[in-house]
């Protein structure tokens, strides 16, 4: 489904990505793992079309992003639900409105949104809190209303940016159990953490990068570095 | 490009901006109003300078009197050579004959003139051409060319002389008001062009997180630049409205007098720029002005 060929990426002299090559394939669970500058980050906005590749090829579905007009790239968008350590919600919305936010840009009509959102909700377990501002509610809800957002345009790709970097044990358990849970239905899943004990768990692909170089892949791996 | 439904989430967003950060609004739409309140006086003084040297212009020629006793053919043919003279718009060839009924005309009621006139046997006025300039500047030129023409023989006088100074100095007053005129549009559009940049930018900075997860969503440029946009159309026309408050009354009032001084009894403010034309063109310049100012703010935010 997502294949880097030779993807080398600078930021100014800094090479952040160098020749990576890998491959994901369709309804995959991948925890990308490294500290910090790994290149993790880069790796996922190369993927989302933030970033361009210096040099190599990302190819989606076999289409090569580099070739998508800059004007199509928020179709891309659409295809791809993001989440981030720190979830990015709007503070004066609702959790309801939150999600309603991502399909209304989107310009879907209000009938569409009024019947998804209570069912989008209902997967990440908060249709009680769908009145519920952001305040009200703990990191870990929160960012099941982020991911949720992430949802709302059904994507066939989730990228999970240090999605429990801010929250403690029991709420990054839940969030990873949702990912699980969204994985399980068909989406791929490409998680970006430093959270050792989490990526052991899963027991699913685990891809290990250092200073912007894919150092270890294993099928049912470990968080080694 | 965009649907219904975007378009009008799009107007909802931009007016709600406009009346939740009302203070900003109020800012840009008074700094917006000053600059086109500095447009309208500076298009209106255009206007009526332009019209009262018009007004004046109109009343100017060069009156090139012949010598007595010329043959109607002869002056024709001078006529002609004047026009040839590409600075000269016309040249109208008024008889002496003709000049005597004007004459006798215009002073019909003055028995003394009329019973001087009838005491002389022959017609004591001169055939005439009356030469008007394509340009106010040409005058001097024109009356050069002709005192030291081939044909200045046949001519009696040149009466151009009075007017002169009047009209330098209407012609030199009407290119001071052009020169200033656009630099000071100039330098307005800039100060607006600034004020209401920073406006946006600072409407845009509180909001640089709904942008942000915008574009993660897939939310297209138009569709994000789109509320701002609408929030700029509105300081546009909330100031175009309070620019009308103020001149309507004195375009209403205050205008005609002035016509009517400067063109003399029988002119009206009807050569004057029409209000609808004014107000038109100023709601122009501040949909520019403002759209320029949020494309340039906004795109910044939008980076692929």
């Amino acid at each position: 489904m997502i294949k880097f060929i030779g993807v080398t990426k600078y930021y100014g002299t800094t090479k952040a990505l160098d020749k990576v090559n890998l491959e994901i394939g369709q309804a995959e669970f991948i925890s990308l793992v490294g500290l910090s500058g790994a290149g993790k980050s880069t790796l996922l906005k190369l993927i989302i079309g933030e970033e361009k590749a210096d040099e190599g090829k990302i190819l989606i579905d076999n289409i090569d992003i580099a070739a998508i007009h800059k004007s199509d790239i928020p179709y891309l968008r659409r295809k791809i639900g993001v989440v981030f350590q720190d979830m990015k919600l709007l503070p004066k919305r609702t959790a309801f409105e939150n999600v309603a936010f991502a399909m209304e840009v989107c310009g879907l009509p209000v009938q569409k949104i009024q019947k998804d959102v209570p069912k989008i909700l209902e997967l990440v377990g908060l249709l009680h809190k769908a009145a519920n501002f952001p305040d009200e509610m703990s990191g870990g809800e929160k960012q099941r209303v982020a991911i949720a957002r992430a949802l709302a345009h059904r994507p066939v790709l989730l990228l999970a940016d240090e999605p429990t970097g801010n929250l403690d044990e029991v709420n990054a358990n839940e969030v990873l159990e949702l990912l699980l849970k969204i994985n399980k239905l068909g989406t791929t899943v490409i998680l970006a953490t430093h959270a050792s004990d989490l990526v052991n768990k899963i027991k699913r692909r685990v891809i290990t990068m250092e200073d912007g170089r894919i150092t270890q892949e294993q099928e049912r791996g470990k968080y080694k570095l | 490009m965009l649907d219904t439904t975007s378009f009008i989430r799009i107007t909802k967003t931009g007016f709600s901006n406009f009346t939740r950060n009302w203070l900003l609004s109020a800012a840009a739409v008074l700094v917006m109003t000053i600059t086109l309140i500095i447009f309208a006086v500076l298009a209106l003084l255009f206007s009526v300078s332009n019209y009262s040297v018009k007004a004046i212009q109109e009343r100017v020629d060069i009156s090139v009197y012949m010598k007595k006793g010329l043959a109607e053919d002869r002056i024709l043919d001078i006529k002609r050579s004047f026009e040839q003279d590409p600075l000269v718009r016309e040249a109208v060839y008024i008889s002496a004959q003709v000049a005597l009924e004007d004459f006798r005309a215009r002073h019909s009621e003055d028995r003394q003139i009329i019973s001087a006139l009838n005491e002389v046997d022959e017609n004591p006025l001169l055939a005439t051409l009356r030469i008007k300039a394509r340009n106010l500047e040409d005058y001097p030129q024109i009356a050069e060319n002709i005192s030291s023409g081939a044909q200045s023989a046949f001519i009696e006088k040149l009466n151009y002389n009075d007017n002169r100074a009047v009209i330098d100095r209407l012609a030199k007053i009407l290119s001071i008001i052009v020169s200033v005129g656009v630099g000071l549009v100039a330098i307005f559009s800039a100060i607006a062009v600034l004020v209401l940049f920073n406006t946006l930018r600072l409407t845009i900075y509180n909001r640089r997180e709904e942008v942000e997860i915008m574009r993660l969503v897939g939310a297209t440029n138009w569709y994000i630049r789109g509320p701002f946009v609408a929030e700029s159309i509105m300081y546009s026309l909330a100031a175009t409205l309070a620019t009308a408050v103020l001149l309507v009354p004195i375009y209403t009032k205050v205008l005609p007098q002035i016509a009517g001084f400067v063109g003399g009894p029988g002119l009206s403010a009807s050569g004057l720029l029409p209000i609808w034309v004014l107000l038109v063109g100023l709601l122009a310049a501040a949909l520019v002005l403002s759209i320029i100012s949020t494309l340039l703010a906004i795109r910044k935010y939008l980076k692929i």
